[in-house]
């Protein structure tokens, strides 16, 4: 149906971004890593999740995409951005800003592929058969050309050599940006997956349609201007971090409400998930939404940074949140909605479901091993110990910790496998 | 609740929320932001320039910060990062994981043989380290590359970097009139009290393990497995590291070890290690070079006024 050949990209790309890490010698670890970080975040879950959304909202709208040809045209430029960003990243061509390290000829590609992705969503939306756009039309919608914004102007594209501004201001707008990948790009395309999957799975109403309403605005106005938040020991205006100490802090309650939300819709029908794989994955990706953002707002404060800024903690917690919460929903959209796309059950339960358990694994090892490591390195740098004494301390966590990379990057092959014999070589039953 | 969805308030609503939020904690802090340089604040020459463009495409940022806090001790500390320091920073490289230390003051650390030995494999001058090799760089990327560390810390990395060519140029003065000459520089460079002070810990087996270790993770890259000076290190380093063998029978006492081990020689490779190694690890250090490759020790001589509790 839709965009098929998505599933191409998002399955090699879900392959490559972990595999790469197989070099976690550390072997130019300074390349690996920009490669990995991008490819994980442009190669697997944007595209992931918005082929997802190309299905849902459709679906919901009861009408056909815009343009499919405009969606393919838009799925071969994802894949030369995609392609580009690895290539230019290894060969060392990087702007060196965090998130925001492809150069400027991909800047722009990639803001012309979300303008498209924009126009094409509109335009069915202005098609559209049912008069009432339900909540994950907003999310999607809203994250699209909110993203496209946000895109130009954290990527500085004025700009076109450097791609930055200079000094302390270029910090700011490199985390308002850095900070809104997370907040309007991937939380709003999942949450949005996530309202359409889980009342479709559990064939219940939404519990309550003024709790979507106060979640969607409340994340909109609290996430986009929190960004400052990785910046607070730096010396950035006060007043900024302030706002964004009490926003992060006030972030807990968009989450909430979107999770009470799902989670009543589901109260008493846990079995319905159980039994679909796909939502059985997006459910795992609103746990993780929970503990993501708990443990986000008392990273933000002031005195828990002095222990976790800089260390290991933070990249536990960036795993929990892109591989937990958006990639668990990225990955439950598409088990979700291939049977409805295909028209036949997925190639195979067993190895989705074993894929599922290797990634949990996987994932919760690495936030136990992660955290760890992050606090070890926290107090012995409080403590006056020099980084470099410290690195035989943390020597045996990176082994265990890529040790579990292994059970995530064969989850991720699996995973690949079974959507494409899904697709492709799939005589199973009709569903 | 009655408010409609529609798409233009979807929207339009997203737009004009952003719109405010950019305007509030983006475009304000950039048009209220600081010009002002700071005090130590100089621009880079080009060759910094270009080390910085290649500091950037390798991904140094991925480990290293340069953002120094309040509550930091390690590399760099003696300065807390100020708004000014940055002015010409584009883009402003903080780093966000501190896997390496941070560099925000590396420039005269170290001289500049030590830097080229250091990225060609970080494992010779650092034996734990988990930095990856550059050597793939080539010699002229690499030498830019040091101009750049070399240059962090602004006017504060000048003064030191001053410091080192200064006693660059004596140490190898003193190296090239040969081994007894150089020791006899070396030693009269520690100040008169540390000289006289033997190993106040007795030699032990327990001690000599110790010391073995610290000799493995901290110095075996250049002084090699042997003491004499033959690590790995050895080839991009100038003055070359000690042969300690060359110090027997030239009175090098307890004293003289902690104080060069503890302080460095500004000028050569010879890293201080005041920062890594507390009191007693440089006296242990000290003591298993003394045993096994200087084969003298002055260790737990009289007098040593009253007795330590701690004591085998
Ligand atoms: C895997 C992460 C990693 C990457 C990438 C990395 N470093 Fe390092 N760096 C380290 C670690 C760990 C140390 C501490 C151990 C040591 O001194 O080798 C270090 C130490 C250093 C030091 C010495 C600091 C001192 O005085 O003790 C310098 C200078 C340095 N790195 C520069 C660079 C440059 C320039 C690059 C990019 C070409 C780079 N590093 C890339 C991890 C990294
Ligand atoms: C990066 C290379 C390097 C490393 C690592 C290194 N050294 Fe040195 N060391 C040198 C050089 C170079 C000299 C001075 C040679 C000269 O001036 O002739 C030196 C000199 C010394 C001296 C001076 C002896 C004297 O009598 O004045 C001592 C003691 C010493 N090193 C001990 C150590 C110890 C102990 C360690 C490990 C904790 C260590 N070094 C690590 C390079 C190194
Ligand atoms: C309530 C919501 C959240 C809050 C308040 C929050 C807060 C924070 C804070 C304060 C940091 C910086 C920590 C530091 O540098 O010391 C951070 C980093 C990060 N967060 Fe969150 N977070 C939230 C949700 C999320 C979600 C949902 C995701 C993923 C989709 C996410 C992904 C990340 C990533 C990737 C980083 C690391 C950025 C980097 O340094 O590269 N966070 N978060
Ligand atoms: C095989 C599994 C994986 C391994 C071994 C792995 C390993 C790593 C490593 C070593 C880093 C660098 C941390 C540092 O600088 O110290 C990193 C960062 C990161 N990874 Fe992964 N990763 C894996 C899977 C994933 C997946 C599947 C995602 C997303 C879906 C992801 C998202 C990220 C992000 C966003 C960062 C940046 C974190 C930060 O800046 O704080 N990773 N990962």
């Amino acid at each position: 149906m839709v965009i098929g050949t998505l599933y191409g990209l998002v399955g090699a790309i879900e392959l490559v971004a972990p595999d790469l890490l197989g070099n976690i010698g550390w072997l130019v670890f300074g390349r690996i890593r920009t490669v990995h970080t991008n490819l994980v975040v442009f190669g697997f879950l944007t595209p992931a999740l918005l082929s997802v959304g190309h299905f849902v909202v459709p679906r919901l709208l009861r009408t056909q995409l815009f343009s499919e040809k405009l969606g393919i045209f838009i799925v071969c430029l994802w894949n030369v951005i995609v392609a580009a960003i690895f290539i230019t990243l290894s060969i060392g061509l990087s702007q060196g800003r965090e998130y925001a390290e492809a150069i400027w000829e991909i800047d722009i590609l990639v803001a012309i592929a979300f303008a498209l992705i924009f126009i094409n969503m509109i335009m069915t939306i202005r098609n559209r058969q049912e008069p009432l756009l339900y909540v994950s039309v907003w999310y999607i919608t809203a994250g699209i050309i909110l993203t496209l914004i946000v895109y130009a102007i954290g990527n500085v594209i004025w700009v076109p050599g450097a791609g930055a501004l200079t000094g302390i201001p270029d910090a700011v707008i490199l985390w308002f940006y850095g900070h809104n990948v997370l907040g309007l790009l991937l939380t709003p395309l999942a949450v949005g997956i996530a309202y359409y999957v889980i009342p479709s799975a559990t064939r219940t109403p939404l519990y309550s349609h003024t709790l979507s309403l106060a979640g969607f605005w409340s994340l909109l106005v609290l996430y986009s201007h929190i960004g400052t938040h990785h910046l607070i020991q730096v010396p950035a205006p006060t007043w900024l971090k302030v706002v964004s100490i009490v926003g992060s802090i006030g972030m807990v309650i968009p989450v909430m409400i979107v999770l009470i939300n799902f989670w009543y819709t589901v109260k008493g029908k846990m079995r319905t998930i159980h039994e679909n794989i796909g939502a059985k994955f997006v459910f795992t990706g609103t746990v993780f939404y929970l503990f993501t953002c708990i443990q986000g707002p008392i990273q933000a404060l002031p005195q828990v940074q002095r222990l976790t800024h800089f260390s290991n903690w933070v990249v536990a917690h960036a795993h929990m949140g892109i591989l937990g919460f958006s990639g668990m929903v990225a990955i439950g959209g598409i088990y979700f909605i291939l049977p409805k796309m295909t028209g036949r059950s997925i190639y195979s339960k067993t190895l989705a479901e074993f894929q599922y358990w290797m990634i949990l694994i996987g994932l919760v090892g690495f936030m136990v091993v992660l955290t760890t490591v992050g606090l070890v390195q926290g107090n012995s740098w409080l403590n006056g110990e020099t980084i470099y004494r410290i690195l035989p301390q943390i020597h045996n966590y990176n082994i265990v910790r890529a040790g579990l990379g292994v059970l995530i990057v064969t989850g991720a092959i699996i995973g690949l496998y079974n959507m494409v014999r899904s697709i492709f070589f799939n005589l199973g039953e009709t569903a | 609740m009655n408010l409609k969805m529609t798409p233009t308030a979807v929207v339009l609503g997203g737009i004009v929320i952003l719109a405010v939020i950019v305007f509030g904690v983006v475009y304000w802090p950039w048009a209220t932001r600081i010009e002002q340089p700071s005090a130590i604040f100089r621009h880079r020459s080009a060759e910094e320039e270009k080390g910085r463009l290649i500091y950037i495409a390798n991904g140094c940022v991925n480990c290293h910060t340069q953002s120094i806090r309040l509550v930091d001790w390690g590399l760099g500390a003696e300065r807390i990062a100020q708004a000014g320091d940055y002015v010409a920073d584009r883009p402003i490289l903080l780093g966000s994981v501190r896997t390496g230390p941070d560099l925000s003051q590396e420039g005269g650390e170290h001289p500049d043989d030590w830097h080229v030995a250091h990225f060609i494999n970080p494992r010779y001058t650092r034996p734990n380290s988990i930095m990856p090799a550059w050597e793939f760089l080539g010699n002229e990327k690499i030498r830019l590359l040091t101009r750049y560390v070399q240059g962090l810390g602004l006017k504060m990395a000048d003064r030191r970097l001053e410091r080192q060519k200064f006693w660059k140029k004596k140490s190898i003065k003193a190296y090239e009139a040969g081994p007894e000459k150089n020791v006899q520089w070396l030693h009269s460079q520690v100040p008169e009290g540390w000289r006289k002070i033997p190993n106040p810990y007795p030699t032990t087996k327990a001690g000599l393990v110790r010391g073995h270790k610290i000799y493995q993770d901290f110095c075996i890259g250049c002084h090699g497995p042997v003491g004499d000076g033959m690590g790995l290190a050895q080839p991009w380093i100038y003055p070359p590291p000690l042969n300690f063998t060359i110090l027997k029978g030239r009175g090098a006492s307890g004293g003289i070890l902690y104080y060069k081990i503890m302080n460095g020689i500004t000028g050569t490779a010879m890293p201080y290690f005041k920062r890594e190694l507390e009191s007693q690890k440089i006296w242990e250090v000290g003591d298993y070079i003394a045993v096994n490759f200087i084969d003298e020790s002055d260790a737990d001589q009289e007098p040593k006024g009253i007795d330590a509790a701690w004591e085998p």
